[in-house]
């Protein structure tokens, strides 16, 4: 029945190696770039000219609407190139590496006693932009308020890096997050994990506990928040990965901004399948380029269900697959490419697979309907608020819908967004 | 970017697999005869598969066999082929594929056909059928759900239902029983028409065994597909407000909880 405790979802079939269970080796590639996240516009004021030389956790780019965001360097290095589009909008902010480089340290001294200093630190810092604020999946604003915030310890994407295996030595640090998240708000906060291997830390009072499944889609924060805490416009739920938890707890304890997040690279056109620590905003094809099979192939930033093709590491993903790219031109009849051209696309079925793409939480079929039809307001009431383009990645997959119910949800959101004036 | 195997087409090769063990037996305990009728319905409805296919580029869709199976099956006997030929081409084309084909109808094509025929001609005997094939209808109830194309839950709300009456113990059911589980097979569990929340599918089914055992005891006189076969028409009538109250009950219930 709706709303149990039962949790079913999708064993999604593995593509290419399977992945090393061997401890992640450090790859710092030669070029990373700052980019916005997909869909983001970012107005920035460059802090940095080209050629010149940064540390690593440098500010590097104002956001221009909010006096206290910055973007930092993820490495330290040289600029190589600024790009902004008509508005300063920013399109990259490339960098080259400096092995010899410097860290830049912030003033974090105050940070543990003043809330206001807390919130600024983290957006000086650019961590702040690892929380993600829903409805609409975007960077929280800076003195937003929410309703709840969703730490992450599981990701039940294929392939996707446990993220117990780097807490397990960096518990005080995560602990210390946690500790940062509930003084930054009065919000519930709220610990997923899943049901096998625990986190074993003592999480600070007011944080509870869930459990979640290890199939896909359990793992999602999506369907944790649509669950347990549904988004609303006027009360948003924020979520962050329990990694960039930590990394905020290592952050207050030293002033510097940690260097390295652990991704994994995986995927059918690939020798093995690793786990690396990288830097963020990495070049993809400088992680891949080692392992990589001769032949055609397309790099994604994400996993292999939720990914996008892409030139540098996205700002919270935490995978990278490079797929084969068929090239073979199908040698198709003539009129079947004109019925397609012409037809309708073929609508979904309501069958068991579709309901488990949701976990089996969500009355699946009338959200897809709802999707379908563009009805704004029967997505709210079915909880649509909550959810994100990756969390119909599943159900993308596995009824090959078309179009895509990742671009139809991100269509309706945006709708949602413009006609509320969020935006 | 990878694309998994349920697409639309792939759900109807699957029940068209799935209803196999129950076809293929009619087939064999039916003759030519019944070689002769699953040929007339396929040919009618490709027809007019073909025609919106030319005129309005609908890609012709394998669950159209799907129906022309279970019209092959269940419409009256000695209609003729101008009758038959009509039937066929009201329920295919009103109840499919104006809508846009397989998956945006409302109603199951055949359903809509055989209760056309029936109440269009009504004296035209009903088909009876042999042991074997209504025990065939078992494994293909069993496939499908095993594949997850047909709702589990939809099954057992019907058996359920059927099975208080026929242990409640009246003669009448057990006349019917055997022809409402063929019915179940081919018309009631389409995962098109049916209901599609997990509450609405237990009231369908549910729905769908009461309409039996209801017609069993009050309808006189008439055959026992005649009676399973209006009852599945109704029970689909009723299927998107069963849909309507499960889905508002769950919203009732998050509201609840989450405020």
């Amino acid at each position: 029945m709706f709303g149990s405790i039962f949790t079913a979802g999708l064993i999604v079939p593995r593509v290419g190696p399977p992945l090393k269970p061997d401890a992640p080796a450090r790859h710092i590639t030669d070029e990373a770039a700052i980019t916005p996240a997909h869909g983001e516009e970012l107005r920035v004021e460059p802090l940095v000219g080209d050629g010149e030389s940064v540390a690593q956790g440098q500010p590097l780019l104002r956001v221009r609407a909010m006096p206290d965001m910055y973007l930092t360097a993820p490495m330290a290095g040289r600029v190589a190139k600024i790009d902004l589009r008509p508005g300063h909008r920013l399109s990259q902010l490339v960098l080259f590496h400096d092995a010899g480089g410097d860290r830049y340290s912030f003033d974090v001294s105050l940070a543990g006693q003043d809330v206001d200093e807390l919130r600024r630190v983290l957006q000086m810092s650019g961590l702040w932009r690892m929380l993600r604020s829903r409805p609409f999946g975007r960077v929280p604003k800076p003195g937003a308020i929410p309703a709840a915030i969703f730490v992450m310890a599981t990701d039940s994407r294929p392939d996707a890096p446990d993220p117990l295996l780097r807490l397990w030595s960096r518990e005080e640090e995560f602990s210390r997050g946690l500790d940062a998240l509930s003084r930054l708000t009065d919000a519930k906060i709220f610990l997923c994990q899943a049901e096998a291997t625990s986190y074993t830390g003592a999480p600070p009072a007011g944080v509870s506990r869930i459990l979640t499944g290890r199939t896909h889609p359990n793992g999602l924060s999506g369907l944790m928040i649509h669950r347990h805490m549904p988004a609303r416009v006027d009360a948003s739920v924020w979520d962050i990965h329990a990694e960039d938890v930590a990394d905020i707890g290592a952050f207050l304890e030293n002033g510097y901004v940690p260097a390295t997040r652990v991704v994994s690279i995986s995927g059918d056109a690939l020798r093995e399948a690793k786990r690396v620590e990288c830097q963020p905003g990495a070049d993809l094809r400088g992680l891949c380029q080692p392992i990589l099979r001769p032949g055609p192939h397309a790099v994604l930033s994400g996993s292999s269900l939720d990914g996008r093709p892409a030139h540098w590491l996205s700002l919270r993903d935490r995978q990278v697959t490079v797929l084969k790219r068929d090239t073979t031109s199908k040698n198709r009849h003539w009129f079947n490419e004109a019925l397609d051209h012409a037809s309708r696309r073929a609508p979904i079925i309501p069958t068991a697979a579709l309901d488990l793409a949701f976990g089996g939480v969500l009355p699946a079929a009338a959200l897809v309907r709802v999707l379908a039809s563009g009805d704004v307001e029967g997505f709210t009431r079915l909880g649509g608020l909550s959810l994100l383009e990756e969390d119909l990645a599943l159900a993308d997959y596995a009824t090959g819908a078309r179009p895509r119910l990742m671009t139809q949800v991100r269509a309706i959101l945006d709708r949602i967004e413009e006609e509320e004036g969020v935006a | 970017m990878r694309r998994g195997m349920w697409d639309r087409e792939m759900v109807a090769a699957l029940l068209l697999m799935a209803s196999m063990p129950m076809v293929l037996t009619w087939l064999w305990f039916g003759g030519v005869e019944a070689i002769g009728r699953l040929a007339l319905t396929l040919i009618i409805s490709g027809l007019w598969h073909m025609v919106f296919m030319l005129a309005r580029a609908q890609p012709p869709s394998l669950a159209g066999a799907l129906s022309a199976i279970a019209v092959a099956m269940l419409a009256p006997e000695d209609l003729g082929l101008i009758r038959l030929a009509l039937g066929i081409s009201f329920g295919t084309v009103a109840a499919e594929l104006v809508f846009g084909g397989w998956g945006r109808n409302v109603l199951n094509p055949a359903t809509v056909t055989i209760a056309f025929l029936g109440f269009g001609f009504p004296a035209e005997p009903w088909p009876e059928f042999v042991a074997p094939v209504i025990w065939a209808a078992l494994p293909a109830l069993g496939i499908g759900a095993m594949f997850g194309i047909l709702s589990m839950r939809v099954i057992f709300a019907a058996f359920v239902a059927l099975g208080i009456a026929y242990y409640g113990g009246d003669p009448a059911i057990s006349v019917i029983l055997p022809t409402a589980v063929l019915v179940l097979a081919l018309l009631v569990t389409d995962p098109v028409a049916g209901a599609s929340t997990s509450l609405g599918r237990w009231l369908y089914g549910g729905a769908y065994g009461g309409f039996v055992v209801l017609f069993a005891y009050e309808w006189e006189g008439a055959a026992p597909v005649q009676m399973a076969v209006s009852a599945a028409f109704l029970a689909s009538l009723f299927a998107p407000i069963f849909d309507e109250a499960a889905l508002a009950l769950w919203v009732r219930r998050r509201r609840k909880r989450h405020g």
